[in-house]
């Protein structure tokens, strides 16, 4: 039987607003369902770009895109409602008026729907996801308050929250220390072995490429250049030689 | 001192009241956003307009309806289109309504009538007429409203803009809709409580509340309440003090900001 289809992106290419140059071209990728794919590449070569592109944030501008065999750009708001996005670097000021459970809230209001008020399942999803996190003793904590880890666990949170079928995760490790960064991929193993969710996480370091992921794409100057399993990847010498040119940090 | 009978002070109350609440809601979104400036942005609309009206011999307090429902409206189309931060909008609009006032202006005959239009910047809360009153009622209930219904979409776009767009909420609607109800609040409460007052108003109860809460909803509760409660103070104050009523209004709720800010449990350093 035929693996049911999360993403496929047929020659797209994406230019931003008032620019000529394309930040992400000819890139064709099909994702199944389930798959957990590291997307590595070095710092300006279209990684966050692609991630936007596929959660409708940013338009192509040519090409074809399907996610939940849907067109993207018609179907913006559906796809993101069962999309969890984890955006990169997100800081948080001190003194910034939330807290953590309302955070982790935040993520069912896109798949709530207008007009309609959160209920009792809706809080059982944030704390099932927090606990989930590790961090269900937060939850009345001021989000601004947390250290990085944290408060990247309470994003975690708030998408897992979302109840979403695609992770889209955009450098979730940078920024941690060693043992944040275990215990968050330590999470994200356990998330794609126990929800089954489709997870797409971009890095620029080969050190983050989580256990469980079996796939991974190299993309360098807007394009992929490399699409295999991780061993094959890991092993290559044209990664090897993407590397020495200190193109890939 | 001049005796002024009871219904209109009581009239007054209610008006400087109602100002207090709905710029005080619509303060918590406009403090979290840093769009404090939009409050003399709507208030030199106000004044270009009324100044329109001066120069159409046309009541001058439509013309500043207009101009202010007119600015409510472009402003958050422009700052999107302009991919620009709001703030910068504000100050474009705010420069360009101060230059197309005293361009109407110029072809008012004397200065009377200048001063009938800079009447609408300071506002007076004594001439405030039962249907400001009914306007401002209604304006409070649609603020009311308005928040309850969306407001986990309203938290969603105050915390992260572009998380709340990545889960799915539609954050266009739910920002130009802050932006037009704050210019369209400023708008109404400008004849009540003047453009000193009404930045006074949207700014300092929040910046209170937001000195001792770090949970976005009882910000919303409090700052409101809080400014009820410098309103009728000021007024208290301008009674036993003869004070003008708007100033002693600004003053308690900024006396009231800087107490909150030296008492704030969120800059206690616990001791051991």
């Amino acid at each position: 039987m035929k693996d049911e289809q999360i993403i496929k992106l047929e020659n797209i290419e994406t230019i931003y607003e008032g620019e000529r140059i394309p930040v992400i071209k000819n890139i064709n990728l099909e994702v199944n369902k389930g798959e957990f794919i590291s997307i590595i590449g070095p710092n300006g070569a279209g990684k966050t770009t692609l991630l936007e592109t596929i959660n409708g944030i940013l338009s192509y501008t040519a090409g074809r895109g399907l996610v939940f065999d849907k067109e993207i750009k018609k179907n913006k708001h559906f796809i993101r409602k069962k999309t969890g996005y984890l955006i990169q670097n997100f800081e948080i000021e001190t003194l910034s008026p939330f807290l953590c459970k309302d955070v982790v809230m935040m993520g069912r209001t896109g798949k709530k729907g207008l007009l309609r008020f959160t209920n009792k399942k809706d809080w059982e999803k944030v704390w099932y996801s927090m606990s989930l996190v590790g961090m269900i003793d937060y939850a009345k904590r001021p989000a601004g308050k947390l250290s990085g880890g944290e408060f990247q666990k309470i994003l975690l949170a708030r998408i897992l929250a979302q109840e979403p079928r695609l992770l889209l995760l955009d450098e979730p490790l940078s920024n941690l220390d060693y043992s944040k960064r275990q215990q968050i991929e330590i999470l994200l193993n356990r998330l794609h072995e126990k929800e089954k969710i489709t997870i797409l996480m971009v890095s620029h370091d080969l050190s983050f490429i989580p256990e469980k992921c079996k796939r991974v794409i190299v993309i360098d100057k807007g394009k992929i250049i490399m699409d295999d399993k991780k061993e094959k990847i890991l092993n290559s010498k044209n990664l090897k030689n993407i590397f020495k040119s200190g193109r890939v940090l | 001192m001049i005796e002024i009978p009871f219904a209109l002070i009581i009239t007054s109350i209610i008006g400087a009241v109602l100002a207090g609440f709905t710029c005080s809601i619509m303060g918590t979104f406009v403090v979290r956003m840093n769009l404090a400036s939009i409050g003399y942005c709507m208030s030199h609309a106000a004044f270009a307009g009324a100044a329109f009206g001066l120069m159409l011999s046309i009541d001058p307090m439509i013309g500043a309806l207009l101009f202010s429902f007119a600015t409510a409206i472009i402003l958050g189309p422009i700052a999107e289109k302009a991919k620009l931060q709001s703030n910068i909008v504000i100050g474009f609009l705010f420069s360009f309504m101060i230059a197309i006032a005293f361009i109407f202006l110029n072809y008012v005959p004397g200065q009377a009538a200048n001063a009938k239009a800079l009447r609408i910047l300071w506002g007076s809360v004594l001439s405030v007429g039962y249907n400001d009153i009914l306007l401002l009622c209604l304006l409070a209930f649609v603020i009311v409203i308005f928040v309850i219904i969306f407001y986990k979409e309203l938290v969603s776009v105050m915390f992260h803009r572009k998380l709340a767009e990545a889960s799915g909420v539609n954050t266009k609607i739910f920002y130009f809709a802050i932006l037009f109800l704050t210019g369209i609040e400023v708008a109404f409460s400008l004849r009540i409580v003047g453009g000193l007052l009404v930045f006074a108003l949207i700014i300092n109860p929040t910046s209170t509340a937001y000195q001792f809460f770090y949970d976005f909803k009882k910000i919303l509760f409090v700052s409101p309440l809080i400014g009820i409660i410098s309103c009728l103070l000021g007024f208290y104050l301008s009674w036993e003090l003869d004070f003008p009523i708007g100033a002693s209004i600004v003053i308690v709720s900024s006396l009231v900001f800087a107490f909150s800010i030296i008492i704030s449990p969120k800059r206690r350093v616990n001791k051991k």
